[in-house]
């Protein structure tokens, strides 16, 4: 069983499964990143992933365009945001109720849209729409292993890879990304340093609905152009998750996305082997998030106790987001 | 002097007295959710007004479709009263989902067990099942908070899928039905099933339960010292730390007190609405309603079953509704919750009107 797990991560099909896999991940951890970098918490991605993913499909089938539904399914990404600034800046309510209310009616609300649009509560399956597809790139396809991990993937993934760099540049270069960075460090300072903290909020949920906005549509408008019930399956909160372990260092969020996602292509190697129980290998992935979860708790509390400079600051930051 | 007294006295009925404002707002709520219903039903129906009178009037139309109203109310009831302390107690974990399941798998062992010697205990020993699997399993988040500081909604979540896919696990492996295809357990021996108590409506003992546990859980949240811990630590959790309360045992207490309640709510729906244990469908939603009915409820154990009840009524009026035009998917209810929940949490929702009244009362004086 060792050789065989040895043999999988020596293959080049494991590592452009775990590529596919990071992208939604990817995208959510972005998306949680960049408002509790503002100072708001959004935890509604999986809602808005949700919402977009249906979005997606939808404004595909009605104008046969897959970027047409890629604009819509973003659209809808964003308006979803900015129901969270609507609800808790504008009328004072607790951003996590309204996170946890989104959350739980946004199910609801993807099946009346599907089954007023289609007739049907499971799938859109009997919608015909155009997906975005797969794109080979035409030197890289050429070289031997390397070309099968980075070639043929989802466009939604080389954008994954694209939108990781902008966001980086953003939130470390630019004053954009201090003033955005300053109002979740300390909304008082910003606010008399000039800043229009509500402002660069509603502009960070606006951004962390695009990123979960191509989550979803990754999930949905990819190879077949389908919208499921459940599809997707907690994604969101992974990124949540990666969000929280990187205590506001991207590189880490970046990276412990990663993680995950290398426990999901894990898993959906090993569901196919008859040898595995394959509800348990189905568990693996969220298994494997509280266990790095209490991992990376245990490596903080030890830097924490070793009075690590860095870690403390951690915590005073975590203590002005809440 | 004596007129100023009389004043005091006198019941503050306006939109200052904070009650009756949270009153207003909850019925402004309700109607604009129930505008909305009505424009959706317009949109989507043939007849509208037919629609959301059939939709606030069905279960009505028979009793025994009251009865099933009530019946649905008692599991949702006791995911909402279960979440309420958890969100009353400042943590905002939501793992009832999975321990309704989990705890299901405990229930429908106990319950496919020949216990035929005991038959009258049958039924509340799966209950009994049921509370200590989700008593046990619910405090998993609040020790991983109170300990590491990992967030409880993350690690919640995803423990519910962790417990899905265990559920399915044991009951393919161990429990597996052998009549149907369907992955589910055996059927439940006769004895473990709950009785009527009251033939007409079909209500059994369940409601004698939650009715009891309402009141605990409402005694417990506002006349013992652990409720006074619970509703401190969830207003200002620094607060309570520094004045002495130890906030892991108290987090830990809450949650073995939620997980118990989900495991009776699990029990009550398998055990009334079903007849073999699917982890996968027998108890799909409720959990995550939950959460929803104690922010409805705003955390208090008496409005969390009126508003769970409130919800199935609508949900059976959809029903009925359907049973005659397809049109309407019974989701509508969800819609209904949605908004009057994302309303009446909004602190600053009609605040305006109140605070113009106020500023006039007070240049009169």
């Amino acid at each position: 069983m060792i050789a065989s797990v040895f043999k999988m991560f020596g293959s080049a099909s494991f590592w452009a499964l775990l590529l596919r896999l990071a992208t939604p991940i990817l995208f959510a951890a972005m998306g949680a990143f960049v408002s509790s970098a503002s100072g708001i918490a959004n935890i509604a991605i999986e809602a808005i992933m949700t919402l977009s993913a249906l979005g997606g499909v939808l404004g595909s089938y009605f104008t046969q365009s897959a970027l047409m539904g890629c604009v819509i399914g973003l659209i809808v990404g964003i308006l979803s945001a900015l129901l969270i600034s609507l609800f808790s800046m504008k009328l004072g309510a607790s951003p996590i109720l309204v996170g946890i209310a989104l959350n739980t009616f946004a199910d609801s609300l993807a099946i009346f849209i599907l089954y007023t649009i289609t007739g049907q509560k499971g799938t859109s399956a009997s919608l015909k729409t155009p997906t975005l597809g797969s794109v080979d790139i035409p030197v890289l396809k050429d070289i031997p292993f390397i070309g099968q991990i980075f070639s043929g993937h989802y466009v939604t993934t080389y954008i994954c890879w694209l939108v990781i760099i902008l966001t980086a540049i953003m939130i470390y270069k630019t004053p954009l990304g201090l003033r955005i960075r300053s109002c979740g460090l300390n909304d008082q300072a910003a606010e008399t340093a000039g800043i229009n903290v509500n402002k660069m909020r509603v502009l960070a949920l606006a951004l962390s609905g695009v990123y979960a906005g191509f989550g979803g549509l990754f999930l949905s408008l990819n190879s077949i152009g389908l919208f499921s019930k459940g599809m997707v399956s907690g994604l969101g909160w992974m990124g949540i998750a990666a969000n929280g372990i990187a205590s506001s260092n991207f590189v880490i969020l970046i990276l412990s996305s990663l993680v995950f996602a290398v426990f999901r292509a894990v898993s959906a190697i090993f569901s196919t082997n008859q040898a595995f129980p394959t509800d348990l290998v189905n568990a693996l992935p969220y298994f494997a998030v509280i266990v790095i979860l209490i991992v990376t708790g245990v490596v903080k509390r030890i830097g924490q106790r070793k009075g690590s400079n860095d870690v403390v600051l951690g915590e005073v930051r975590d203590k002005h987001r809440h | 002097m004596t007129s100023k007294v009389e004043t005091k006295k006198k019941i503050n009925l306006s939109i200052t007295n904070p009650k009756v404002f949270d009153a207003i707002k909850l019925i402004i709520a309700i109607l604009i959710a129930l505008a909305i219903t009505f424009v959706l039903l317009l949109l989507i129906s043939n007849d509208a007004v037919y629609g959301l009178k059939t939709i606030l009037t069905g279960p009505l139309q028979k009793s025994r479709y009251f009865g099933e109203v009530i019946t649905r109310t008692i599991p949702y009831a006791f995911a909402g009263l279960g979440c309420a302390l958890i969100f009353k107690s400042g943590a905002f974990n939501l793992g009832a989902e999975g321990i309704f399941t989990i705890a299901g798998v405990a229930i429908a062992a106990v319950a496919t067990t020949d216990l035929s010697s005991m038959a009258g205990l049958h039924p509340y020993l799966c209950v009994l099942a049921g509370m200590v699997v989700g008593a046990i399993l619910t405090t998993i988040p609040a020790i991983l908070r109170a300990t590491l500081n990992i967030n409880e909604m993350v690690s919640s979540l995803m423990l519910n899928s962790v417990y899905s896919c265990v559920s399915l696990y044991i009951i393919r492996n161990y429990m597996l039905t052998t009549t149907t295809s369907t992955i589910g357990s055996k059927d439940y021996i006769q004895s473990a099933i709950f009785g009527y108590i009251y033939e007409p409506l079909k209500i059994t003992p369940c409601l004698i339960i939650l009715l009891v546990c309402t009141v605990i859980v409402y005694l417990i949240m506002y006349k013992t010292k652990l409720g006074y811990q619970i509703r401190l630590s969830g207003t200002n959790a620094q607060f309570a730390e520094y004045s002495g309360i130890n906030s892991m045992k108290l987090s830990i207490e809450t949650s073995m007190i939620a997980g118990a309640l989900f495991g009776i709510g699990s029990a009550c729906q398998l055990l009334t609405q079903t007849t073999f244990f699917q982890p996968d469908k027998s108890v799909a939603g409720i959990g995550f309603s939950g959460n929803l009915l104690a922010m409805l409820g705003k955390n208090n154990p008496i409005g969390v079953v009126i508003s769970s009840f409130f919800i199935q009524y609508l949900e059976k009026g959809t029903n009925v509704l359907y049973f005659k035009d397809q049109s309407v998917p019974s989701e509508i209810v969800a819609i209904v919750e949605g908004v009057v929940i994302l309303l009446i949490s909004s602190q600053y929702f009609l605040r305006s009107f109140r605070e113009k009244k106020l500023l006039k009362d007070g240049l009169e004086k």
